[in-house]
């Protein structure tokens, strides 16, 4: 009751206005930073923090989703197409999204989805089918939705969508497929496309001749995370995954322009402004889809603005955001394949390091340093955080034919070193590790860090931990009862401060008992 | 789903007409394109090679749910409720999986047939001198500390049983690694893995004592990727006494 008279006394203008207690857009603002401005739970008093309540959705699958709130609503997504919005202050349902996706939807990697975008009261959401959706934020009806393209072909989507102004952008997914990989922006009223941006360079497009022959036409480049916009540089930022087949680069000479790459958008023309490719011709699945952060960094008494990201191929880019040049690149975890990047960003590559029909041994693994998992910036430390895999494996190729809509990877890995995890907290002005918290597994979700001088995250076992965000100290922790695959968000309700997370199948919020 | 019961029928039908579907070893195309889908769509938890990793080792010609083509088949294309094991009928089509069934023979060693040993005499040392009950149970009988021996001869080859007994350490079956704890007081507790995590750990001695610690409460807590078994039983036993020891584990199948 309490939620609809003050829904009614907000009015709809309100609805969906960025705060400090909101959270409205999969990287808190639009430059990716994860960062809550709130404090009232800090380093000093975070070993009090208690459940408050929790929401079972007894769906089962993997739970990736970055919860939104605004209006005293949480909105989160769910695997094979389900969504809920919660009340944040009991956690019990105000109304529940279920399509079913077609029994023959090709997936890499489980029906997974990683959360709404919002824009005034409309919800976007990707579906795995490769549509997306805009509903109602109070209903959950659907007002409208649209085709990315066809998932017969091997097209899906899971990601969540980012809104810029009137547009609601989107990548897709489908990589392992043969399909070829583009970014979206539909107009956020009705649906219709404005722009496409195909992130594999066509026969006569610049870029194309990084292809050997009409490879490109199943050159992969998939963007299945959220990239993150500048709007001073009205630039989106958006990585891209890796070249199709994954391992067998033999039959897809060249660069492969621009898979493994960040790409910054003009985003009122959709044209790409500039790019970077990390990975010239990946050959270890180390797509560059890890969030893109934007902030300013000092360097060498220049203050520049950055992108930065912790690459899945092991390491740590710091790029100018107006033009894409490296500031900085520096291994944040055990590589073997390169022995540095040079002064025009290209690495320097270590002999004998591709896959073999029997196996080859490279560092880092499959999964990468870090991969897609959500990661911070604190602008009161100045250091971005990120989860990493200390890990290696062996990369196979085999020989296989394409066939429309069909598996198109051409490659495995072997039997698995065990390897371990880390929470890295890493000045973004030297791509030094200022600490680590070292996990007995490799990285399962993301992260979040507060103005309270704090970093969340969860691990595979289930533990939700706070640590220091200065020194990397526990400063507490959380058994939640499963896998904890989804990066923990912030807000407040009623002057009191929530964390929240997704363990297993279950939404559990905490905040302080007694204030 | 592209597999269908009818499919499903038609193809067992076919096998047993020994038409272009049957997953002959001999069919030396049958098996290559068996080997590549393998290697792509199986590899990542049964080895490059078959060899087993996550999933079961499927060189050793006997198979958990079953040995025959139509078990082989239901397997692949419908999965196995309960195991990791996912049903591959929407990715892959009915000759595909003849394929693959055609390869998996194809690697499949003989060994599991000819063991050497005397199966009552390895039957007898099991349950007494070689002390393997202490920790190893088969049916209701034994102890459950360590891997349920059941259907042993199922799950592993015998170079790999042999292994296990010569070398427990070569290869940890999952969930049996050692975990070691010193408590503040200097008391050093060793036993099974239960659970392992970032800030405690389970464990059961080999007395059967359980104990669970908090990372912050000890001065230390280890996991070895190694096993609690004696690794002794190369002198313990003669070679004839592993033989025989051998041939009772590899008729452990499971049945009653």
């Amino acid at each position: 009751m309490s939620l609809f008279l003050s829904g009614l006394l907000t009015g709809i203008a309100l609805l969906a206005q960025a705060g400090p207690g909101t959270w409205t857009s999969y990287g808190k603002n639009s430059l990716g930073w994860r960062y809550s401005e709130l404090d009232q739970i800090n380093a000093q008093n975070v070993s009090r923090l208690a459940p408050q309540w929790m929401y079972q959705t007894n769906v089962s699958g993997k739970n990736e989703t970055t919860p939104l709130v605004f209006d005293g609503i949480m909105y989160i997504t769910g695997p094979s197409n389900y969504a809920w919005a919660l009340d944040a202050l009991t956690g019990r349902p105000i109304w529940a999204y279920r399509r079913n996706p077609p029994p023959n939807v090709n997936l890499c990697c489980g029906p997974v989805n990683r959360g709404f975008a919002v824009h005034g009261n409309t919800l976007y959401k990707a579906n795995l089918e490769g549509t997306l959706v805009a509903m109602d934020a109070k209903s959950g009806v659907v007002r409208w939705e649209a085709t990315l393209d066809d998932y017969k072909k091997g097209y899906s989507a899971t990601a969540a969508p980012l809104v810029v102004k009137n547009l609601v952008v989107t990548g897709m997914a489908g990589a392992e497929y043969g399909t070829s990989g583009f970014i979206d922006a539909y107009d956020v009223d009705n649906g219709r496309r404005i722009w496409r941006v195909h992130t594999v360079a066509g026969e006569g497009e610049p870029g194309g001749d990084s292809w050997a022959g009409d490879s490109w036409k199943r050159g992969g480049g998939s963007t299945w995370i959220t990239g993150t916009y500048d709007p001073e540089l009205n630039l989106i930022y958006w990585g891209t995954g890796n070249p199709g087949p994954d391992m067998l680069g033999e039959v897809r000479q060249g660069d492969n322009l621009y898979t493994c790459s960040l790409i910054a958008i003009d985003a009122d023309t959709g044209k790409i402004k500039w790019h970077y490719q990390f990975t010239p011709h990946d050959v270890h699945d180390w797509d560059a889809v890890g969030d893109p952060v934007v902030m300013d960094l000092a360097i060498n008494g220049h203050t520049t603005k950055a992108v930065v990201q912790a690459n899945r191929n092991g390491f740590f880019y710091a790029l100018d955001a107006a033009t894409g040049k490296v500031l900085v690149a520096k291994a944040y975890t055990r590589v073997t394949w390169a022995d540095g990047i040079d002064s025009n960003g290209k690495p320097i590559l270590i002999a004998g390091q591709a896959p073999t029909e029997d196996g080859n041994r490279t560092c880092p693994g499959m999964g990468g340093g870090h991969n897609w998992q959500a990661s911070a910036y604190s602008p009161m430390t100045g250091l971005y955080y990120f989860t990493s895999a200390e890990k290696c494996m062996r990369f196979f190729k085999t020989k296989q034919e394409y066939i429309e809509g069909e598996w198109y990877q051409a490659s495995t890995v072997g039997r698995d070193e065990p390897g371990v995890g880390r929470i890295d907290a890493l000045d973004p002005k030297t791509g030094e590790l200022a600490w680590y918290f070292e996990t007995v597994s490799t990285p399962s979700g993301g992260l979040l860090t507060t103005a309270g001088g704090l970093v969340f995250g969860g691990d595979a076992e289930g533990y939700l931990i706070a640590l220091d965000a200065r020194t990397g100290k526990v400063l507490w922790r959380f058994q939640t009862g499963g896998t904890i695959l989804a990066p923990p968000i912030s807000y407040s309700l009623n002057g009191r401060q929530y964390i929240a997370v997704l363990g297993g199948q279950t939404m559990i919020t905490f905040s302080l008992p007694n204030l | 789903m592209r597999l269908t019961i009818v499919s499903a029928v038609l193809f067992s039908i076919a096998v047993c007409q020994g038409q272009e579907a049957k997953p002959s070893p001999s069919n030396t195309r049958a098996v290559e394109g068996g080997r590549l889908t393998f290697r792509i769509v199986c590899s990542p938890c049964h080895g490059i090679h078959a060899e087993g990793g996550r999933g079961p080792d499927l060189t050793r010609g006997v198979y958990t749910s079953g040995d025959s083509d139509k078990d082989l088949f239901r397997v692949i294309a419908t999965g196995v409720p309960g195991t990791e094991m996912a049903g591959y009928s929407s990715r892959l089509d009915n000759d595909e999986i003849a394929h693959v069934i055609a390869y998996i023979k194809s690697v499949a060693q003989p060994d599991n047939g000819t063991v050497p040993g005397d199966t009552a005499a390895g039957e007898t040392i099991f349950w007494t001198k070689g002390g393997c009950a202490q920790c190893h149970c088969v049916g209701v009988n034994g102890s459950s500390l360590g891997p349920d021996l059941t259907r042993v001869g199922r799950q592993r080859s015998i170079a790999y049983l042999r292994s296990s007994i010569l070398n427990p350490d070569a290869d940890v079956t999952p969930g049996y690694a050692t975990v070691t704890v010193v408590t503040r007081d200097g008391k050093k507790i060793v036993g099974l893995e239960k659970n392992f995590d970032n800030f405690s750990a389970q464990l059961i001695d080999l007395s059967g004592n359980y104990y669970s610690f908090l990372r912050e409460d000890v001065t230390s807590m280890k996991l070895e990727s190694r096993s609690l078994m004696p690794s002794t039983y190369g002198k313990l036993l003669s070679n004839a006494e592993i033989n025989d020891l051998l041939a009772y584990l590899n008729g452990l199948r499971g049945d009653r």
